[in-house]
């Protein structure tokens, strides 16, 4: 068992693999906590579409991928925070025509390439087998720069997570901190997407923080820290079952793709062991808490500032 | 002109057209339901967890439409079902359904050879390559859907409005919204063939969105709806062939960009009018 866990890192691509997923399950597990508080899920999924043409422009002129991709992420941020002040577009509406827009854009930006179905297929989902010493670092910066701010706002984002009024009337300036939020989250997509591509990116932020949020209700910090072992083992076992697919079975199966399976895998797996307790304990005696449910804030999909 | 002319001479050229004409107006006319429910986020999931289903029709060479409408329902049980477990709501089961299926659809056409080329026409669509029998196919999908539209259209609006009195009147408010779910699906499988499945939410929620900036009335509402949906069909694959460049997206870009021009255009509700009459911009709590 223990040799099946380990035996496929013996390769150095593997090991540059292997790191590169555990970093970002551990990332992207944190911050969906976040996300998941806020009920930013939808918005997450614009991001990871409107960072795309950013990258697509990149990747055909030779430019770094991470700087395109950061690029159209600070336009798409402007353009979301626009459209959706106006009232009468309800801002799902607002969010799903701009993320197809932007989208597309970069699929036309593709297109135009030789190669077209192979490009497009790596910018969607990745190749975390390809990754070099040089784009860990650069993970490994964004990760340590975002952990840093998400620890030090702590308190601010979740207080303006389950009481925006009372952040408000605290003096906090609840505008700058959604606007902190939507950056570290579009880091985050940032750094993800040459490992998992612009499509999966989206499951790195939210599975292992709803596993999370499946198993404690009571505190974030235990939340964030079961969602980063979550996205961690998730990582790490997709990349087992996709060599062991691949090398041993003649299976050959996507990298990217077959992580965010194992979590999704992960995710139903602690959802039917939760609700067969739930319904055991039930039977047993009261439950011991009722009030235990988060009082979420704001609208369905509350968008930006 | 010559070259607009010659554009449409090519049989190929004319199928596609017709297959995006088709497909933007059916689109848009279920688009102004999805646009009314606030569905788009669950539209997207839909679109998303559809891409399976039609990996495994198409390697099992079965239908596509009976194959992806299925698994789609399918999808839509698990949604609601996840969404039922306290501590999961419902926003973050359609996000980790919706990235769950598509990684599914992913690993499944990775196992197959010519992974590249087959993924490009499920996630963009590939318009050109539509056959006689898929126009007959959206041709008959589109009359089935509107028909079914027509005949449900009081309980759907009534539903969308006041879903208390709706019930109240004792319409089965479950039903009503199961039927709208499977006309949705449907939408979107029909669309597929045109701009794959990443795309076929915008045809349904951008034109339905571009009419709600000009009309508040539903059913003039649905009449601008398939306009814009069947001219950014048009339009976008006019420009992709003129230009060479893929017609899924361009047909997206088209309508997004008729929706962005809507947003600041609009009489009554766009940015240069709310300037004239000098409301406050920040008017939203």
């Amino acid at each position: 068992m223990i040799r099946l866990l380990t035996e496929p890192f013996s390769a150095p691509y593997m090991q540059r693999a292997l790191v590169e997923a555990v970093m970002l399950g551990v990332l992207g597990g944190i911050v969906g906590v976040h996300v998941i508080l806020r009920r930013l899920e939808f918005m997450a999924d614009a991001l990871t579409h409107t960072v795309f043409p950013g990258m697509a422009a990149a990747f055909v002129v030779g430019g770094s991928l991470y700087v395109g991709a950061l690029v159209t992420g600070a336009i798409s941020a402007v353009l979301l925070t626009m459209l959706t002040r106006n009232r009468r577009v309800t801002s799902d509406a607002a969010l799903a025509v701009l993320l197809t827009g932007f989208f597309s854009l970069g699929v036309i930006l593709i297109s135009r390439s030789h190669s077209y179905t192979a490009d497009l297929t790596v910018l969607l989902f990745g190749r975390v087998l390809a990754i070099d010493l040089t784009e860990i670092a650069v993970t490994a910066a964004t990760g340590i720069f975002t952990l840093i701010v998400i620890w030090m706002l702590h308190k601010e984002l979740v207080l303006r997570s389950f009481d925006p009024i009372a952040a408000e009337a605290l003096g906090y300036r609840v505008v700058t901190l959604d606007l902190v939020l939507n950056v570290i989250i579009t880091l985050v997509v940032v750094a993800s997407v040459k490992a998992v591509g612009s499509v999966l990116v989206i499951a790195l932020l939210i599975t292992p923080a709803a596993i999370a949020r499946l198993i404690v209700a009571r505190s974030v910090a235990k939340m964030m820290a079961i969602a980063a072992l979550f996205g961690a083992a998730g990582g790490w076992l997709g990349l087992v079952v996709s060599y062991e697919g691949s090398v041993h079975h003649g299976l050959r199966l996507a990298s990217g793709a077959t992580i965010v399976l194992t979590l999704t895998t992960l995710f139903f797996v602690s959802l039917l062991v939760v609700v067969v307790t739930r319904f055991l304990r039930s039977k047993n005696s009261q439950p011991a808490l009722t009030d235990s449910d988060f009082v979420l804030s704001g609208d369905a999909f509350p968008v930006g500032p | 002109m010559t070259s607009l002319g010659s554009t449409f001479s090519s049989p190929l050229m004319q199928r596609a057209l017709l297959e995006a004409i088709m497909t933007g107006a059916i689109a848009g006319i279920v688009g102004v339901h999805v646009v009314l429910r606030r569905l788009s986020f669950f539209t997207m999931s839909l679109t998303h967890a559809t891409f399976p289903a039609l990996v495994v029709a198409e390697i099992l060479g079965m239908s596509l439409l009976t194959g992806t409408a299925v698994f789609g329902l399918f999808v839509v049980g698990i949604i609601a079902l996840v969404s039922r477990v306290r501590s999961v709501d419902s926003s973050t089961a359609t996000g980790v359904v919706l990235a769950g299926g598509f990684a599914l659809g992913v690993v499944l056409i990775s196992s197959q050879p010519g992974f590249s080329r087959d993924l490009t026409a499920f996630l963009v669509g590939s318009i050109l390559t539509v056959q006689t029998a898929d126009l007959v196919t959206t041709a008959s999908a589109g009359v089935v859907l509107l028909i079914a539209l027509a005949l449900i259209h009081k309980e759907l609006v009534l539903g969308a409005f006041d879903p208390g009195s709706f019930a109240a009147l004792g319409y089965r408010v479950l039903v009503v919204d199961i039927a709208l779910l499977i006309i949705i699906e449907l939408t979107v499988v029909t669309a597929i063939p045109a701009v794959g499945t990443i795309l076929a939410v915008a045809l349904i929620v951008a034109p339905a969105a571009t009419a709600r900036l000009w009309t508040d009335h539903i059913g003039v509402s649905m009449a601008i709806a398939a306009g814009v949906g069947a001219t950014s069909g048009f339009i976008g694959l006019v420009i992709s062939s003129r230009y060479d460049i893929a017609a899924g997206p361009t047909i997206a870009v088209v309508v997004a960009t008729a929706f962005v021009v809507s947003t600041v255009v609009s009489p009554r509700h766009g940015w240069i009018s709310r300037l004239r009459i000098t409301t406050p911009l920040t008017t939203r709590a």
